[in-house]
């Protein structure tokens, strides 16, 4: 990337952008706030979990920020209200998929592990609606001694898949089945150590929720 | 085949474009099954990771991991058949598999075993290796896609070219890409997998994008529930269709194409692996074809993904990568197959080309009413006496293709309700059948006609219980990719499996009208946008059902 390629506006606050960069990367990297939970910075945009949704000015439609390209003098919304309320329920659907009472994580568990906690605070989520059927399945039976595979607390954002692959190129796990079944697996529902893995860590680095977590830093949990 | 080695399929894998569908289909048959051992081979061979190997295959619903088998009965449960015993003989048969539609409603109840296919018959099955043909048009009106569909030997390439097949081609290699791209541009023809994309338009487009390589993909994975009109057309008049990708390959600049086409019809798969065989023969296709270029089809299957008919999933599975949808920007026409420029065209589409090039850009806008312009299939099904595949113009009205082309309901039941794009567009009320068969019309209702599938309901159905089953499918179908359609389908499969009694009611809609604006709004693809339209069409056009005040259009 070159230098700046213009400003867009977000929310009244005048954002640089660089060519070919998104909106969201744009305001990430000047310190300018947009939920987001798929995204990770060092990787490619996702596009999945569609909370970094805004409006444009003068477009139809509500556009991911991430896979959306910044374009001079673009004005984004945050805070329209028909999106902050589709955004409150969004997260609140994210939030039933394994209950509020997984919410709440020890910050040992991994680097982001606050992050979808920490969103439905700041979008004052009610944390109750659209209860259902829980999508995770924990792989406790998993006996590598570095990372807890607590799927429990999984969203299916995919980042471990994705920095796997992009960062570490070791392509150790992937997504299995589809729709509310998805699950994070290795070859044939193996276990980790059976795996291409080299327990490099970055996958529990950045899981947005605590399902992955660092073993050994857990010794030192409160509880 | 079926001795072949693991080293074999695998070198003669590498010697094609798209190889890992086609290994899965070459190993799955071989074996009947996909094995440990197969899937270890492959990614070897094809030197792709292991895990990501499995959980692609794991993706799609027909591969066969366990001892089952490729064998194994798989029954269509779809909306249409599961009111013609799909589901007492599932339960009476409990080696036998559930399959989402497979295309066969206007002729139910498909069972899919291996390359064959039988429909139930009282309490058994009986062999229907073809699907219905056409009849004849009702109304007697000109045709353009089923012109000669119903000639016996139209499926022939002999009896294709005795009534004009190439002709088209002919014509266009006389008098140039411009003939070709003007002609369908002033046609006015769209894409008819709902989308509705100007075609002349976009075969510009990849005609002036740049890069080495060109591909041409007919789509054929043919998935919407109710909806089997390019099983007709690829059935009895498959040489249409490729005279077109040769069309569009000339034009384009193309080497390569595809049909890609859906698991559920290996009659099909067998029937296209001949015509193109026969079109090699006859020097249309391969190496030094009549158009002087190298172009050449492949036929690849796909392996039961609803998702993949949506042309981003369909690329990556072509590519052998997991078949979730693409980010757009970039579009096809310029990042498509191996992020080159591609055509991906629906297969009713592509049948309309050749006799738009010989009729003339204005014989196919004069086939639509007042401005519309041209023809549509209607695959129409369920409760009516003749369900049929219909070729009407644009804009004509869907009560006289109910009443007086298909015969209308049972004598004695009235029409309650009919589907629109297959499920994708919800339900229409009995209010709402003074539609015409055109996007404005359908969509001022809150619907679409998308790729033409309607499903009739008369007054017996319990509409609750037929939105449930429609979100099921979109829940067994959502990729997993965007949250609010992998999230949103589920719950709302939750919520429409009953109505609560009355104090709970008020919060039941506005959860499922919460989570339906979430889908519509903030899912990737039209996946989820098609799903929020099954509840909010139950929500607004069948009130008294879900406990609302009863008002006008139920």
């Amino acid at each position: 990337m070159g230098g700046t390629a213009g400003v867009i506006d977000i929310d009244g606050q005048t954002v640089e952008f660089q060519e070919g960069e998104s909106v969201l990367a744009a305001a990430l990297r000047q310190g300018v706030s947009i939920p987001n939970l798929c995204y990770d910075e060092r990787l490619q945009a996702f596009g999945g979990c569609r909370v970094c949704a805004v409006v444009v000015e003068g477009a139809r439609g509500f556009p991911a920020a991430c896979t959306l390209q910044a374009e001079a003098d673009m004005k984004i919304s945050t805070q329209d209200p028909e999106l902050v309320a589709m955004r409150r329920n969004l997260l609140a659907m994210v939030v039933s998929e394994n209950g509020a009472e997984n919410l709440e994580v020890d910050p040992l568990r991994g680097y982001t592990s606050q992050a979808l906690r920490g969103w439905v605070e700041a979008e004052q989520v009610d944390t109750e609606r659209f209860a259902g059927r829980r999508s995770g399945q924990s792989r406790m039976d998993d006996p590598n001694p570095f990372i807890l595979r607590d799927y429990d607390l999984c969203i299916s954002c995919y980042r471990c898949v994705r920095v796997c692959a992009e960062q570490e190129g070791d392509y150790a796990i992937s997504v299995m089945n589809r729709g509310f079944d998805t699950r994070i697996t290795v070859e044939f529902e193996g276990v980790l150590g059976d795996s291409a893995c080299t327990f490099c860590g970055q996958c529990v680095q950045t899981c947005p929720t605590g399902a992955l977590a660092d073993k050994k830093a857990l010794r030192f949990a409160a509880t | 085949m079926e001795s072949r080695t693991d080293t074999d399929l695998i070198a003669q894998a590498k010697d094609q474009p798209a190889p890992l569908l086609w290994l899965l289909d070459a190993f799955h048959r071989r074996d009947d099954r996909l094995t440990p051992e197969a899937m270890r081979a492959i990614a070897q061979g094809l030197r792709m990771p292991l895990a990501d190997l499995y959980g692609t295959v794991t993706f799609y619903h027909h591969l066969a991991l366990g001892d089952e088998g490729r064998q194994q009965p798989r029954v269509c449960t779809g909306p249409v058949c599961r009111f013609h015993g799909a589901e007492q003989w599932m339960a009476e048969h409990p080696q036998a598999k559930a399959m989402a539609c497979a295309g066969r409603c206007d002729a139910p109840v498909p069972v899919l075993e291996g390359d064959h296919t039988r429909v139930l018959a009282g309490s058994g099955l009986t062999p229907a290796p073809q699907g219905p043909l056409p009849a004849p048009n009702p109304g007697g009106l000109p045709e353009c896609v089923f012109e000669h569909i119903r000639e016996p030997d139209q499926n022939q390439l002999r009896g294709y070219a005795a009534r004009g097949g190439f002709e088209a081609l002919n014509r266009a290699l006389d008098r140039g890409p411009g003939f070709v791209l003007d002609t369908l541009t002033d046609s006015g023809l769209t894409g008819r997998g709902g989308a509705g994309f100007p075609t002349g338009l976009k075969w510009r487009s990849v005609r002036e994008a740049e890069g080495a390589l060109k591909t041409i993909i007919c789509n054929a994975d043919e998935g919407e529930p109710g909806c089997f009109k390019d099983r007709a057309i690829l059935e009895y008049d498959p040489y249409a269709v490729l005279e077109a990708m040769m069309l569009a390959a000339w034009v384009t600049g193309a080497r390569l194409g595809f049909i890609y086409l859906r698991y559920e019809y290996p009659e099909i798969l067998q029937l296209l692996t001949q015509a193109l065989d026969d079109a090699r023969n006859e020097g249309y296709l391969g190496p030094d074809n009549r158009m002087g270029t190298d172009f050449d089809i492949h036929i690849r299957r796909g392996a039961g993904a609803y998702v993949c008919g949506e042309e981003g999933s369909l690329l990556n599975s072509l590519e052998g990568r997991h078949p979730f949808p693409r980010n757009r920007p970039p579009y096809p026409v310029t990042h498509g197959y191996l992020q080159q420029p591609t055509v991906v065209n629906n297969v009713e589409t592509l049948a309309a080309v050749p006799h738009i090039l010989c009729h003339g850009a204005e014989w196919y806008r004069d086939l639509g009413r007042g401005e519309l312009a041209g023809t549509k299939i209607i695959s129409l099904s369920g409760d009516i006496q003749r369900p049929d595949n219909y070729e009407v113009p644009f804009g004509f009205p869907l009560s006289e293709l109910l009443y007086d082309w298909a015969g209308g309901p049972a004598t004695g039941r009235s029409i309650q309700a009919v589907s629109m794009a297959g499920l994708s567009g919800g339900f229409l009320g009995a209010g709402d059948l003074d539609v015409t068969l055109d996007e404005p019309s359908v969509r001022s209702r809150n619907s679409m006609l998308g790729a033409g599938g309607i499903i009739v309901f008369d007054d017996s159905r319990n509409m609750v219980d037929v939105a449930h089953n429609a979100m099921e499918f979109f829940a067994h179908e959502s990729c997993g990719k965007c949250f609010p359609c992998r999230i949103g389908t589920q719950r709302l499969t939750e919520r429409l499996a009953a109505v609560p009694d009355h104090p709970d009611q008020e919060g039941w809609h506005r959860e499922v009208a919460d989570i339906g604006q979430v889908m519509l709004n903030l899912s990737a693809c039209g996946l989820g946008v098609a799903a929020s339209f099954v509840s909010d069409t139950l929500l607004r056009n069948f009130p008294a059902q879900v406990g609302l005040e009863e008002n006008e259009g139920d």
